[in-house]
């Protein structure tokens, strides 16, 4: 009866809420537009935004040092939640049968449990960082630590419902699932979206200046 | 027919008849016999009691052969299988419960006669820096991994006599399975704390002879007297080396465990098992007291964790010689991240183990 009401009305109500709070979310974004440059571009702005998007992935030099923790317990956490997210067995499934009407070809069990570890560990040690660091705990607000947290239940109750053996288990996961989703537009989890429009912005406003950035 | 043929006759089909009746009564006397020899006191050899002693005992010809192959593929009987049931229904799980419930009752019988252990003088309002931003992350990662792998793993000792009346079989069900997946998940993720605690918290935690003075007066937990004491005290020396050695041991027996795919047989898993279980059920005991004694049991203890700095008073009461070390190289009363300052401007690690002291200006430039 639960599993029936968080994989039908609820599944689909948040889906909706992701959906449209995350279009109405970059229409946003989109319409403010950017300000007015009267000056002489010094180039066009696609290569640039293009350069910063990739060289935004790594660390400039000279920060190498200060922020290898962070460049790596991301990495270990994104990739992991990527390959997680689209290449474990029960949520190509899941994708195949309720969103898309096709899947692919699923990562061997090792790969997906490899992935989870990495995924896990790095999502603690970043929130931990988060919490310990003098400065970085300023900067944070409720919703950086309700993000990562609630991203960690679903990540926990999905690795509880590994054995696949009972339906409550399931139900749990999909009712995190399903807060994650109402709760992610309104969130900085946006930025699995919004990340790429700002280091394009950035980058294409620099190259029209003449800025290498 | 003749009449003397017709009794022939009948008599043969008598002779049948008895004959039929005594074999009758031989199939069901015979197999009674061995009993009936038994309560005498008569042994007697089974026919297949060597085999099955053989089987039992796993010997077994050399040129052996089974269709499965695999390292256990030959056993037909587990012996070790009973063993290990047997020790951990009567042994582990009773004499882990009370190792466990009593360490609790001794906490807790410790706070009533001794109450939270407050700091001397107050708080002076002035910090120390004792933590550093690398070890607090360490540290909590390593307890977050070690409190959810602790309590799946005792759900998974103790849940059948404690949860099954609480949540019902299909609801243990539910809980041990979620609990065994979250704890094999995790499991490996532990070996990896562990190494980075022991490369944060390595440095300043051998043993001296101060640590053994220190011993002498209980940590002056009890009365009044100071019991000398540098950056770690021996009891903090203490945990830190059970923390290692038990963290090796239940890393290693529970990688056997969680990846059988290196030709380990039914009887290693099961000692790794025993293995698992006993300094699991040890490392948590002692966790509770180290958990009270940071958190609930002294006051200003856990802010060293959370927040990186202590309070002038505590630092002085419960760690003198390493406060007048901190107090010597000017960082009593100094800004929330100074450990990590001093670090970027003079590259020194400095938190009071007896290393160089930087040269701190008033400005603390």
């Amino acid at each position: 009866m639960f599993l029936e009401f968080v994989e039908g009305p609820l599944w689909y109500a948040s889906g909706v809420i992701f959906s449209v709070g995350v279009t109405i979310r970059l229409i946003e974004v989109f319409a403010k537009g950017t300000a007015p440059d009267f000056s002489v571009a010094r180039g066009s702005g696609w290569p640039g935004a293009i350069r910063a998007l990739i060289s935004r992935s790594w660390t400039a030099k000279g920060f190498t040092k200060g922020a290898t923790f962070h460049l790596v317990a991301g990495y270990m956490f994104h990739i992991g939640l990527f390959v997680l997210l689209l290449f474990a067995a029960p949520h190509v499934v899941f994708i195949e049968e309720r969103i898309l009407g096709f899947g692919w070809t699923p990562a061997p069990h090792w790969l997906f449990i490899l992935a989870a570890q990495f995924a896990f560990a790095g999502l603690m040690l970043l929130w931990l960082r988060r919490a310990m660091h003098p400065v970085l705990r300023k900067i944070s607000t409720f919703d950086d630590h309700a993000g990562a947290i609630l991203t960690f239940v679903v990540m926990l109750t999905g690795c509880m419902a590994l054995l696949m053996s009972h339906d409550s288990l399931r139900a749990i996961h999909m009712l995190t699932v399903c807060l994650l989703l109402i709760y992610f537009p309104f969130s900085r989890l946006m930025h699995a979206f919004t990340f790429a429009i700002a280091r394009s912005y950035t980058g294409a406003a620099m190259a029209r200046k003449g800025v290498r950035a | 027919m003749t009449d003397a043929a017709a009794v022939s006759k009948r008599l043969g089909y008598r002779r049948a008849l008895r004959m039929s009746a005594l074999l009758f009564a031989l199939v069901l006397i015979v197999p009674l016999v061995p009993y009936g020899l038994a309560a005498t006191g008569v042994q007697l050899n089974h026919p297949g009691a060597e085999l099955w002693r053989e089987v039992r005992q796993r010997v077994q010809p050399a040129d052996a052969a089974t269709a499965v192959q695999n390292i256990d593929g030959s056993v037909l009987i587990n012996t070790w299988g009973e063993t290990w049931r047997v020790f951990r229904a009567t042994q582990l799980v009773p004499i882990g419960g009370w190792v466990l419930l009593g360490t609790l009752g001794l906490i807790g019988a410790f706070y009533l006669i001794r109450g939270r252990i407050e700091i001397e003088g107050g708080r002076s309002g002035k910090r120390v820096p004792r933590f550093s931003v690398n070890q607090r992350v360490v540290h909590w990662f390593a307890a977050g991994l070690f409190i959810l792998l602790g309590v799946t793993g005792l759900v998974l000792l103790y849940g059948r006599y404690v949860l099954i009346p609480l949540l019902g079989p299909e609801g243990f069900s539910a809980t041990a399975a979620a609990c065994k997946e979250a704890h094999n998940l995790f499991g490996p993720i532990f070996p990896f704390a562990l190494v980075a605690l022991m490369a944060l918290f390595g440095r300043g935690n051998g043993f001296r002879w101060l640590d053994f003075k220190w011993f002498l007066k209980a940590g002056g937990l009890f009365g009044h007297h100071i019991a000398d004491s540098g950056y770690y005290n021996g009891g903090q020396k203490t945990w830190f080396w059970m923390t290692v050695l038990f963290g090796i041991a239940i890393s290693v027996s529970g990688l056997v465990l969680d990846f059988p795919l290196f030709g380990q047989g039914r009887e290693v898993m099961a000692a790794a098992h025993v293995v698992h279980a006993v300094v699991a059920v040890v490392f948590i005991a002692a966790s509770l007291g180290h958990i009270y004694i940071g958190t609930l049991g002294m006051e200003g203890a856990a802010e060293s964790m959370t927040r990186g700095y202590v309070d002038a008073n505590w630092a002085r009461a419960h760690h003198n010689l390493w406060y007048a070390e901190m107090e010597k190289a000017g960082m009593v009363d100094v800004p929330e991240n100074a450990l990590e300052e001093v670090k970027r401007h003079d590259d020194i690690d400095f938190r009071g183990f007896g290393s160089p002291l930087p040269e701190v200006s008033e400005s603390g430039d």
